[in-house]
């Protein structure tokens, strides 16, 4: 094992700084990254869960949730991304394929 | 050739990557490693309908999320020479640690089916399309358009 | 033992997958490793319809997961050339279940 080197990108640059987090099964979570271990672990302060759609899980809709202190399971995270430089943007692909 | 060495090869290029929950993001490669997990610098997300649109300045991706990966076209090109230097770097056919019942007269050698690789690249190649259409397009887009119920 | 000979022959060669999603997608298998993750390289979708013939998109170089790879089947090249794809209507597949 050569410890830290195993994982692709080096969360210690996002430690106390606003991370996004995608979790399988759909939750979104966004919050301060406390801490983290090399399974992808990850503590999260201040963390606010994005409440989807109920009629359609895929989409995240504007409602949230408070959550406060957690612990994001390694295995359940899909997706970490810091929130800072994150926006929602209008489409950038301006010739659709497929046409 | 190895799927994870033509990844590995593609680091630097962008390349579009559709998640199993039908997300794509189009980014720049920085980093992969051997479970396909991801780190994409410059990256566009779009939401599975292809309706919404995120960009953020890195993400990293948990390779067993992704369902496939877009790459370059000429990347493929690229992975052969360092495939090549890896093979003879690798210890010579037969020195190793002998697979199955190793009878010595030869005679149930399997006949080691040459992969015919190499020379003949590009040889018959059916259907259009190809290569060299440019890498423009970069198919951020389609998912919307597949009209499934 | 492990994928045996498996895909090797298949190596260079036209093959056709369909997707835990139900694409299906054609092109030339490059490359393959153990967990089925495969190279595949001038792919082009093809997209079934009850309505119209089949569309073909091109895809490109790609890498799919093997986690999201159902079916891998040899491509008749002849056999595939006399169809009139353009003529041809079916259901689209549907994604699998788990």
């Amino acid at each position: 094992m050569s410890g830290r080197k195993e994982t692709v990108l080096d969360l210690a640059k996002f430690v106390d700084k606003g991370v996004q987090v995608k979790l399988t099964g759909g939750r979104q979570v966004t919050g301060t990254l406390k801490g983290y271990d090399q399974l992808l672990n990850l503590v999260l302060d201040g963390a606010i869960e994005f409440l989807r759609d109920p009629d359609d899980p895929l989409k995240t809709t504007d409602q949230t949730r408070s959550l406060g202190l957690i612990i994001c399971r390694g295995t359940a995270v899909m997706l970490v991304s810091p929130t800072d430089g994150t926006d929602e943007i209008a489409n950038p692909f301006n010739q659709p394929d497929g046409a | 050739m190895l799927p994870l060495s033509l990844l590995k090869t593609a680091q630097g290029h962008p390349m579009l990557v559709e998640l199993k929950n039908g997300e794509t993001y189009n980014g720049h490669l920085v980093n992969c490693d051997t479970w396909m997990n991801i780190h994409l610098r410059e990256v566009i997300c779009t939401s599975k309908d292809g309706d919404r649109f995120w960009r953020m300045p890195e993400c990293y991706i948990r390779g067993n999320t992704i369902k496939y990966l877009k790459v370059p076209d000429e990347v493929i090109d690229k992975v052969q020479e360092e495939t090549t230097k890896s093979r003879s770097d690798r210890k010579p056919p037969g020195v190793g640690r002998g697979r199955g019942r190793g009878r010595d007269d030869g005679a149930g050698g399997r006949p080691s089916k040459g992969t015919g690789r190499g020379l003949d690249d590009g040889g018959s190649k059916g259907m259009g399309g190809g290569r060299g259409r440019g890498g423009a397009n970069r198919g951020g887009n389609r998912s919307g358009g597949r009209g499934r119920g | 033992m492990s994928s045996g000979p498996g895909l090797e022959s298949l190596v260079d060669q036209q093959i056709s997958i369909i997707t835990n999603d139900g694409r299906n997608i054609v092109g030339v298998l490059k490359g393959f490793d153990q967990a089925t993750n495969i190279i595949l390289d001038e792919s082009h979708e093809r997209v079934y319809s009850t309505k119209e013939g089949v569309q073909q998109l091109v895809l490109g170089l790609y890498i799919i997961r093997g986690d999201n790879i159902s079916i891998v089947g040899e491509l008749d090249e002849e056999l595939d050339a006399s169809l009139d794809l353009s003529e041809l209507r079916a259901h689209p597949l549907k994604p699998i279940i788990h």
